[in-house]
């Protein structure tokens, strides 16, 4: 696959195994992630989606420890030999869980909390940390308490706080597993924003296959920490063998289609939205009548 | 219990106070209780400190929670000085007979041995009382920033005051923990008797030591994502300024802890 704009992020055969533990986490990955692209990686519990995620910043296995093979290199840094704080400023990081990560009393202080770890002068922080709730559309909440805020706007929060240490990346390990449907769109929408509006990598492991077809421009399939296939939503959802294989679930509208294709009825361009699907079952009905 | 640590706005003078001047009032009064022997002023100490939570306008609901929650050990203190203190005045007389070897005196209760214990129990709630007193009416971010302008390094304080906040949600995830046990029908710790209510505590502390384990690990991962600890000449997009009047404040603690400190040893 070829793209036009430079890469970010390049996997370079890593394999990655927890202290303490034969089993590979992640096993001879290679991949490129380009500047700008919103990737999302796919794959059932333990596939190694959280440690390729916590990889990507120096993490893993900086701070996790364990032994690493291979080489990542994000934004020029090589994430075994750049510091995490370094790493911090070129890879924000949005977990699963909202309670854990954030950790201050009110929201402005939450956003500042990176940036003041930097030593950056207070005047910048709160430019900064205003731009990036504007960003994420909690302007007006400097005041609030976190544990205040519905689980979306947590989620936003944690978001905006990564935004604030000005990172050319931002990765999502799983931030909107623990989120309503509401939630989850709201999460979504804003770093869709961020991806198109200011040219944000994004790198989001879910298992939100609706969300992915939608927002998503590539697909990294992991299982039992390989990667075993790449490419477009539709690509990844088409193949049902795939999907059956690594225990993945595709929208549901995808779903209808494989399900027609096995007997006999396909709809024009395998569909993976809503929009999709009814556009083909239109035509489908106009062609039987 | 959960709200003992956690800040509760309020506008009065000792919430506007630096929390410097409030750590220093609270490091001193913390001495002075160490060292006071003399029951009148143990409880001078205790009085004082509860006028300052009446005045800073903090729920004395909270303060009979923490005087019930220390009513054991009290209890316990009481029972343990009233029969082993070796006091004179025997209010009553032992069981077993003085002159019979080793156990002879055993079931005398003295009055040094309950004046002893009141002292004792004195100090002790004076102790509990002067933590919260100070993080009560002090935001959590400006508490930590009084310690790192003390000269305590950021790490440090940081730790301290994570401390403080796990506290209430550890006490969250331990009600979650027992009402999930409840809900299948695990009754001990409603209807139990003491001995089957310590029987079944690691059924609750382990699972939160787990969860416990597991929230400090992912902590750790954000604060590491988010370059805690990258540089010592860290930032703060507030600052804090000591005013006329916290000096005062804290020219007051010193004198009241010399004070304290003079009279234990004046009054006999």
């Amino acid at each position: 696959m070829t793209h036009p704009s430079e890469p970010t992020i390049i996997v370079d055969d890593v394999s990655y195994r927890y202290p303490r533990t034969k089993r590979y986490a992640l096993r001879h990955l290679d991949l490129t992630i380009h500047r700008g692209e919103f990737v999302a990686v796919l794959g059932e519990n333990g596939a190694g989606k959280s440690t390729f995620c916590q990889a990507l910043n120096g993490v893993v296995p900086q701070s996790r420890g364990g032994r690493m093979r291979g080489r990542i290199v994000v934004g020029g840094l090589d994430t075994q030999q750049a510091t995490v704080a370094e790493l911090a400023q070129k890879v924000g990081i949005v977990l699963e869980d909202p309670e854990t990560q954030l950790f201050t009393t009110s929201a402005l202080s939450e956003v500042a909390f990176g940036p003041e770890n930097l030593g950056v002068d207070p005047e910048e922080i709160l430019r900064r940390a205003r731009w990036a709730l504007k960003a994420v559309g909690l302007a007006g909440y400097e005041d609030h308490a976190p544990t205040a805020l519905s689980g979306g706007q947590k989620q936003r929060l944690a978001i905006a706080a990564a935004l604030a240490m000005h990172p050319a990346v931002l990765v999502l390990d799983e931030a909107t597993s623990q989120l309503d449907p509401m939630g989850t769109v709201e999460v979504f929408s804003v770093v869709r924003e961020l991806n198109g509006q200011y040219g944000l990598t994004i790198v989001m492991a879910t298992n939100k296959g609706e969300q992915v077809a939608q927002f998503c421009d590539r697909v990294l399939v992991l299982h039992d920490g390989e990667l075993v296939a790449q490419g477009t939503p539709r690509e990844i959802f088409a193949d049902a063998e795939l999907l059956g294989r690594v225990m993945i679930r595709a929208p549901q509208v995808s779903q209808l289609a494989t399900y027609l294709e096995g007997r006999d009825t396909s709809l024009a361009d395998f569909p993976i939205t809503l929009d999709e699907a009814r556009q083909g079952i239109v035509q489908l009905i106009g062609e039987a009548y | 219990m959960s709200t003992l640590v956690q800040y509760i706005p309020g506008q009065t003078a000792f919430h506007r106070l630096d929390p410097r001047a409030k750590i220093i009032f609270m490091l001193l009064v913390t001495g002075v209780v160490f060292i006071v022997q003399n029951l009148w002023v143990a409880g001078a100490l205790l009085l004082t400190l509860i006028l300052i939570w009446s005045l800073a306008g903090l729920p004395m609901s909270m303060l009979k929670g923490l005087g019930k929650a220390m009513v054991g050990i009290i209890a316990f203190l009481f029972v343990v000085q009233a029969l082993l203190y070796p006091g004179e005045t025997a209010l009553i007389r032992p069981i077993i007979p003085s002159r019979v070897p080793l156990i002879g005196g055993v079931g005398k209760v003295t009055l040094e041995g309950i004046l002893f214990a009141l002292l004792l129990s004195l100090r002790l709630l004076a102790t509990v009382i002067v933590l919260p007193l100070v993080t009560i009416t002090t935001p959590v971010h400006l508490f930590l920033l009084g310690l790192v302008r003390m000269g305590l390094p950021y790490r440090w304080a940081y730790t301290t005051t994570t401390a403080l906040n796990l506290i209430p949600i550890l006490q969250a995830e331990a009600n979650v923990i027992a009402d999930a046990q409840r809900l299948r029908a695990f009754q001990v710790f409603e209807k139990g008797s003491f001995l089957e209510k310590l029987r079944a505590y690691p059924a609750l502390v382990t699972p939160l030591v787990i969860g416990a384990m597991r929230r400090a690990q992912l902590m750790a991962v954000a604060m590491d994502s988010r370059a805690f600890g990258a540089t010592r000449d860290r930032t703060y997009i507030q600052d804090i300024r000591m005013r006329a009047g916290d000096w005062a404040f804290i020219g007051f603690s010193v004198l009241y802890a010399a004070l304290a400190a003079t009279l234990n040893y004046l009054i006999v």
